[in-house]
C-alpha cells in the first residue's frame, strides 16, 4: 500500500487540462488534498525512508556512476549538504539533530538512519564519503545541481537513483536547453529560456517548488527505471496493458524544490519522487475522474514524450470504470 | 518574490580601517548561526534613515560574524551615520546578504582586481578561493596611506599579490598581468568607474572574451533624470504620468502595486518586470544585449520609456 495521505497531487482541483509551464510556487506551504495534506517542508521523509534509503544505497554500490559531479562542484556539494542538512532538522526536529560548533565544524545525528558524524565543511577526509553521497544517501530526493555561468544553466553535478527514463551520465555537463530538447513544446514555446530566467533570478532566500507528472515505465513502486537499466523495464508497461491490468500502472509524481544555495551561488533541483497506483488513486474522490480527462485531453506530442500515446484510450476507459465502482462501493 | 526579511544584529566590534574607513563586525543578538553567503555578497544595512549596500569581506564560509568596511563619503547620509552614530553592543537592521558578483565555480584560476574600497568584495573572494584551494591572484591599486585591508590581503595572497600605488602603476600592472593569465581565468574587478573602464579596456586589448570578465560597480553610474512619460499597467488598465526624475519602480510602487525591489540602482536585478508594448530606454547593469534586444522585460529602478508611452505585464 503507498502512502498517499502524502501525495503532491499535480492538478488544481479545476484543471480538465495538462500543457507544460512554469508552474512554480513558493515552497513550504502546506497544501490539503482529498486524500491528506502535503508541502510543508522542503524535504519529506515519508513511511518507507530507511527502506528508501537501503535501496538507494543498492543503486549506487550497483552502479556507482549516478552520482556525477564536475572537479569545480566540490564546494557546491557541502553547500547542498548543509543545506539539506538543516532542512532535515527543520522537517523533523525530534529525529534530525544539528549543532554548530564554529570554525566551520559541525556535528550531525540522524536517530532515523543512526547516523552520528562530526565534520568539518569543506574538509573531506572528516567524512566517510564524498560529501554528495553521504548528504544522498539520506534524502530521499534525487538532488539535481545546476551552476549558473556564462548566461546559461548547466547541470554539473548529481546524485540521481530515481530517474524516469533518462540517464544523469548521459546529461552530466549539458545546459539546460540541451536537456530538455527532446521535451515537446518546451523550447518552442519559450518554457525552457523562462524557467532559465526564473531560476538565474533565484536568491538564496527563497524556495520554489514545482510538481511534474507522468505514467511510470514499472508496473510497480519500484522506481529504478533509470535509462541504464532499461532492458529490466522496458516489457513490463507493454506486459502491463495486454492484460488490461491498468489497477497496477503507477502515476509517478515529481515534487521539484528549487533554490539558490548560500555559498557557491549554485542552483538546485531536487526531485522527490512519488508513486501511486491507479487502484488506489480512484479510491480518491475526485481524482480518478480528473486524471481521466486530462490524459484524454493531452495532445499527441505530449502523450506520445510521456509514452501514454500507445494505451491512453484503455487508461481513460479503465479510470473510467474503476472511478464508477469505486463511487458506487 | 517578496520584499526580503530584515533582522536585527548587533555590533560586537567596531574598528579603523584607515582613516576614512571602519569595519564593523555584526552577529546575532541571540548567539544564533548566521547564514553563510557566496563571496562578494553584500549586505543592505538600515544606516540612520538610509539603506545601503556593503559587501561583505570573508570568505561567507559558516560565518561567526559579518564585517563590512564602510568608507565615510560625506557628512550626511548613511555612511556618515555608521561612522558617527552607531556604537558597539548597538542593533543595526540588515537585509540576508545577497550577491551579483560570484566567483565562477568552474574557473581555472580567479585573477582579482581590487581599487581603493573596491577591496571588500575581492578579500571575500580572496578568502574563499584560499578556503576551497582555488588558484587565485590579486592585483591591488591603492593610494598610500589610504589601502584598507593591505595586511588581510597580503597574508592571505602571500606570493599571488601584486600591489600597485597609483592609477599609472595599477595600468601597468593590469597590462602585464592579465596578458599573462592562463586560459579558463575569470577576472573579477571592483573599484571606481574609471578603473573599471580601465580593466575592461585592458581585458579587450589582451583578448579576454567578455564572458570571462566581471565587474562589480560600487557605485552606479549618475543616470540622468529621463524624459517624462506614461506608463500603462496592461492587466489593470490603470495609465499614470512618470515625471522626469521619478523611477518607473516609484510610479509602480505609489500606483499600489506590489514589485520586488533592493538596490534601485540597476545592479541587483530584483526589480525585472515583463513589458507588454513601447520601446525601453534600457539603463541597468543587469540586462545582457541579447536580453535587450528581446526586451521582454525592464529593470523598472532604472530603465524608462524610449517614447512617450510604454505598457507593462502587471
Amino acid at each position: 500500500m503507498s502512502d498517499l495521505t502524502r501525495l503532491p497531487w499535480p492538478f488544481a482541483p479545476a484543471d480538465r487540462t495538462f500543457r507544460y509551464t512554469v508552474n512554480v510556487e513558493p515552497a513550504r506551504r502546506r497544501v490539503e488534498t482529498p486524500a491528506g495534506s502535503w508541502g510543508e517542508h522542503v524535504v519529506d521523509l515519508g513511511d518507507d525512508y530507511a527502506e528508501q534509503m537501503a535501496l538507494r544505497r543498492d543503486v549506487l554500490a550497483r552502479d556507482p556512476g549516478r552520482r556525477q559531479a564536475l572537479p569545480h562542484m566540490e564546494p557546491a556539494c557541502w553547500d547542498m549538504l548543509l543545506y539539506l542538512l538543516r532542512e532535515l532538522v527543520s522537517a523533523r526536529p525530534d529525529a534530525m539533530h544539528l549543532a554548530d560548533l564554529g570554525s566551520g565544524a559541525f556535528a550531525w545525528r540522524n536517530d532515523l538512519l543512526g547516523i552520528e558524524q562530526s565534520f568539518v565543511l569543506g574538509d573531506a577526509a572528516t567524512l566517510p564519503t564524498d560529501p554528495l553521497t553521504w548528504i544522498g544517501c539520506q534524502v530521499p530526493d534525487d538532488i539535481l545541481m545546476v551552476s549558473d555561468r556564462g548566461g546559461r544553466l548547466w547541470f554539473d553535478a548529481a546524485l540521481v537513483t530515481w530517474a524516469a527514463a533518462w540517464s544523469v551520465k548521459f546529461d552530466i555537463g549539458m545546459h539546460l536547453d540541451e536537456i530538455h530538447g527532446p521535451v515537446p513544446r518546451l523550447n518552442e514555446d519559450g518554457v525552457t529560456s523562462r524557467a532559465t530566467r526564473f531560476m538565474r533570478s533565484i536568491t538564496t532566500d527563497q524556495t520554489y517548488r514545482r510538481v511534474n507528472w507522468t505514467f511510470s515505465a514499472h508496473g510497480s513502486p519500484r522506481r529504478d527505471i533509470s535509462l541504464e537499466v532499461k532492458p529490466e523495464w522496458d516489457a513490463d508497461v507493454p506486459q502491463l496493458v495486454r492484460d488490461g491490468d491498468f489497477g497496477r500502472l503507477q502515476l509517478r509524481i515529481e515534487l521539484e524544490h528549487l533554490t539558490r544555495l548560500p555559498l557557491t551561488g549554485t542552483l538546485t533541483f531536487n526531485i522527490r519522487t512519488y508513486m501511486a497506483p491507479l487502484a488506489e488513486v480512484v479510491e480518491v474522490p475526485g481524482w480518478g475522474e480528473q486524471l481521466a480527462a486530462i490524459v484524454a485531453e493531452l495532445p499527441p506530442d505530449i502523450a506520445g514524450y510521456k509514452g501514454i500515446a500507445p494505451y491512453r484510450d484503455d487508461v481513460v476507459a479503465w479510470l473510467g470504470d474503476a472511478t464508477r465502482t469505486a463511487a458506487a462501493a | 518574490m517578496s520584499v526580503p526579511a530584515t533582522q536585527l544584529l548587533r555590533v560586537t566590534r567596531i574598528r579603523a580601517v584607515t582613516d576614512r574607513v571602519r569595519e564593523i563586525r555584526l552577529a546575532d543578538p541571540d548567539g544564533r548561526p548566521l547564514a553563510g553567503y557566496a563571496p562578494g555578497s553584500h549586505l543592505v544595512v538600515t544606516a540612520g534613515g538610509t539603506r545601503n549596500a556593503y559587501s561583505l569581506t570573508g570568505s561567507g564560509i559558516a560565518p561567526g560574524d559579518y564585517r563590512i568596511s564602510v568608507l565615510r563619503t560625506g557628512d550626511d547620509g548613511g555612511s556618515a551615520w555608521l561612522h558617527d552614530v552607531l556604537r558597539a553592543g548597538d542593533l543595526l537592521a540588515v537585509e540576508p546578504p545577497r550577491s551579483a558578483f560570484r566567483p565562477e565555480l568552474a574557473a581555472r584560476k580567479s585573477f582579482l582586481v581590487a581599487a581603493g574600497i573596491g577591496v571588500t568584495p575581492i578579500l571575500s573572494h580572496l578568502a574563499a578561493a584560499r578556503a576551497w584551494g582555488r588558484p587565485v591572484e590579486v592585483v591591488y591599486g591603492y593610494r598610500p596611506g589610504e589601502a584598507a585591508h593591505l595586511e588581510e590581503v597580503r597574508q592571505l595572497a602571500g606570493p599571488d599579490l601584486v600591489e600597485a600605488q597609483g592609477r599609472v602603476a595599477l595600468a601597468d600592472a593590469l597590462r602585464e598581468r592579465m596578458a599573462v593569465q592562463p586560459w579558463g581565468t575569470h577576472a573579477h574587478a571592483c573599484g571606481p568607474a574609471a578603473v573599471l573602464d580601465l580593466f575592461t579596456a585592458t581585458a579587450r586589448a589582451a583578448g579576454w572574451p567578455p564572458a570571462r570578465v566581471h565587474l562589480e560597480h560600487f557605485r552606479a553610474p549618475e543616470l540622468s533624470p529621463g524624459r517624462p512619460f506614461t506608463a500603462r499597467l496592461r492587466r489593470s488598465g490603470r495609465e499614470f504620468p512618470v515625471p522626469s526624475g521619478t523611477s518607473l519602480l516609484e510610479a509602480v510602487l505609489a500606483a499600489g502595486v506590489e514589485v520586488p525591489s533592493m538596490c534601485r540602482q540597476g545592479v541587483c536585478g530584483q526589480c525585472l518586470v515583463p513589458v507588454a508594448a513601447g520601446r525601453v530606454d534600457h539603463r541597468d547593469l543587469v540586462l545582457d544585449e541579447a536580453d535587450r534586444l528581446a526586451s521582454t522585460h525592464l529593470l523598472a529602478c532604472v530603465s524608462r520609456a524610449a517614447d512617450t508611452h510604454l505598457e507593462l505585464d502587471l
